[in-house]
């Protein structure tokens, strides 16, 4: 070990208590700010698990799809062959895809009494992640077993005065269906979102395909259910390029093209996290410029002496750097270590204790997944030594430009 | 022709300001000074020895006057160039040892050497070569607070020595020990100038160790009174018991 390293060490070690709390605050800062971008991480993969599981991650539409005045120009008629082919191309990209064809048809739903304009959503079945608000808790009745059955938000069935076994009417004029259709109510569900449950209306692809547009679909979307954080996302982009030249004709977005506002929050989010991260570190600079300051006022002497003996400015500069470098260095491996054990430690993911049914109830996914990529651990630790040269320049170069004479005078 | 002396200081002046009161420590000293001599400056507290040393060893800047290393200038040297001239050239011994108290005997003996930026090998065979020559070989791996007073002495002798300087010049490398450790001390250095013609300046205020000495250069009043080799011509003023 280099001469100057080892005294720095040892100096480091002659007010070690002093050393210790300065090094754990540091550590303490990383570990913080480590499990803090973790966390900040969890929220950004819990936003991206609720816009893909209710989105998709590639979607499938026709180019007019924005067009919410002419329902013709939102769907993509003869849509077998382009479920084909997104289905095909998926299969070769994704681990275990799920290809959701989707048609919601605009239409009047009556019952004997009321009636009210929903859009009615039509979509194999299962979708597990649509599904995850049925429970016992929110569903009555059952779910969807045919094509002649409806399932209804539980304030929709209210408004249409339904009830479980009665007949509602959907009434769908214009289109290339039948333009009208009786569907039996088997269930209603109960949702945390009034808006939501009285909008809400499920039936199949192929009963609103009879109503209102046979063979075709409004969007083809294709759910990566494998994938948890955004950092291992790396082919939702890739697919869309894909299907992009295979179907040429429609229009194909990753989930962060066709969500742009969240792709702003999340590109948001990132100096957001960076910032509050950085206020950590100027407190911990400030702890560390006290040990520091009071470290050299205590050695003046000393410094007087290494002058005296011919060490230059700069060597004593870097003296007094590396002593603070290293403490901060220590304080860092640990920091790391003790935020890289947390991320490790929930690493499949966590719950928020009373939180899961909640979340249920509005179809997001209960479960946090803790995601923290190197470049935030680099940020974290060279923080720390930034901050460490930061707040050992001042007294460094109080040390630096004492007169030797004078400061052999002082005597501690 | 006389040969270049090894230091030369003219007319070299410094007082010092406190407050409203300015103190003269030296007042014109003239000295010359040969390589291999071993010359002690004698003189009472207050007489400029320290000062003497301090503006030779470049540790500060007179008011005015000269001083000459080797034929070189010194006293006006900006502070980076003072400090690679100590470095390079001067070896020191202080009174209060100021050795680095967490650094054993070999890494203090070795630490000029690190500045110099001499390699591991190198610096840790001339500093223990250093602690050999003074008789602290086996104390190598001990820290200063483990030594006693004349051992922490010695240590700092063997770091002023194992770079080679020109001159070691020691203020008052004594007065922290007693009149045995101090003899010994003296003696010491005085074997090193004997035998590896290390040139010594030192300053004391201690009569009884002067007729160990060559030359002795008296001062008082930041004043040369007496340069010369007898230690019973000191003034009646200096013979303290």
């Amino acid at each position: 070990m280099p001469l100057v390293i080892a005294l720095a060490w040892r100096n480091l070690w002659r007010q070690r208590r002093r050393s210790l709390v300065t090094a754990g605050a540091v550590g303490l800062v990383v570990l913080l700010s480590v499990a803090y971008f973790a966390l900040g991480g969890a929220a950004e993969n819990g936003l991206y698990q609720t816009l893909t599981e209710r989105g998709g991650h590639v979607i499938v539409t026709a180019p007019g799809a924005d067009d919410a005045t002419r329902f013709e120009a939102t769907l993509v008629e003869d849509a077998d062959a382009a479920i084909a082919t997104v289905r095909r191309e998926a299969d070769a990209t994704l681990a275990a895809p799920l290809v959701l064809p989707t048609l919601d048809v605009p239409a009047l739903l009556s019952g004997e009494r009321r009636s009210r304009g929903v859009a009615i959503h039509g979509q194999p079945w299962p979708d597990p992640a649509r599904e995850r608000r049925l429970d016992d808790a929110t569903l009555e009745g059952r779910f969807l077993e045919g094509d002649d059955e409806i399932v209804l938000g539980a304030a929709l069935a209210r408004a249409l005065d339904v009830a479980i076994g009665d007949e509602v009417v959907a009434y769908a004029p214009g289109g290339a269906g039948y333009g009208v259709a009786a569907y039996a109510l088997v269930g209603t569900v109960d949702l945390a979102d009034p808006g939501a449950e009285i909008a809400a209306a499920w039936t199949t692809l192929a009963a609103t395909q009879q109503l209102a547009a046979p063979g075709a679909v409004q969007r083809i979307e294709v759910h990566g259910t494998s994938l948890r954080r955004i950092a291992d996302d790396d082919v939702s982009a890739a697919l869309a390029a894909t299907l992009g030249v295979a179907l040429p004709d429609l229009r194909v977005e990753d989930w962060r093209t066709a969500n742009p506002s969240t792709q702003q929050l999340l590109n948001a989010l990132d100096p957001l996290l960076f910032a509050v991260s950085v206020l950590f570190f100027v407190l911990a600079g400030l702890l560390m410029l006290n040990t520091v300051y009071l470290s050299v006022m205590e050695r003046i002497h000393e410094f007087g002496v290494l002058h005296a003996l011919g060490a230059g400015d700069r060597r004593v500069l870097a003296m007094v750097a590396t002593e603070s470098v290293l403490l901060a260095v220590v304080g860092a491996a640990v920091g790391t270590a003790g935020g890289l054990a947390f991320v490790a430690a929930y690493a499949d993911g966590f719950r928020i204790p009373g939180l899961a049914s909640y979340y249920a109830s509005f179809g997001l996914d209960p479960v946090f997944y803790l995601s923290v990529d190197p470049g935030q651990v680099a940020f974290a630790v060279g923080f720390a030594v930034l901050t460490a040269v930061l707040a050992a320049a001042w007294p460094a170069t109080i040390a630096a430009r004492i007169e030797p004479v004078e400061a052999m005078r002082f005597q501690a | 022709m006389t040969a270049e002396p090894l230091y030369r200081v003219r007319d070299l002046r410094k007082s010092y300001r406190v407050g409203e009161v300015t103190t003269s420590a030296l007042s014109g000293v003239d000295l010359d000074v040969a390589a291999g001599e071993f010359t002690a400056v004698a003189g009472p507290s207050g007489s400029g020895k320290s000062t003497l040393l301090h503006l030779m060893g470049v540790l500060d800047h007179g008011d005015a006057g000269e001083v000459w290393l080797r034929g070189e200038r010194i006293d006006r040297l900006p502070r980076g160039a003072a400090a690679r001239l100590r470095l390079a050239r001067i070896g020191f011994v202080f009174q209060a040892y100021n050795l680095i108290p967490v650094l054993s005997a070999l890494e203090n003996a070795a630490f000029v050497l690190e500045l110099r930026g001499e390699d591991r090998a190198a610096r840790e065979a001339k500093a223990r070569d250093a602690l050999a020559r003074l008789d602290m070989a086996a104390y190598a791996d001990r820290r200063p607070n483990q030594l006693s007073g004349g051992q922490r002495q010695r240590v700092a002798i063997a770091r002023a020595i194992a770079a080679d300087p020109a001159i070691v010049l020691a203020d008052e490398p004594t007065a922290n020990l007693d009149s045995r450790a101090g003899a010994d001390l003296i003696d010491l250095m005085r074997r090193l100038n004997e035998e590896e013609d290390v040139t010594f300046v030192f300053s004391t205020h201690d009569p009884r160790l002067l007729d160990r000495v060559d030359r002795i250069v008296r001062l008082e009043d930041g004043r040369v009174v007496d340069d010369g080799t007898d230690a019973t011509d000191a003034p009646a003023s200096q013979a303290t018991p």
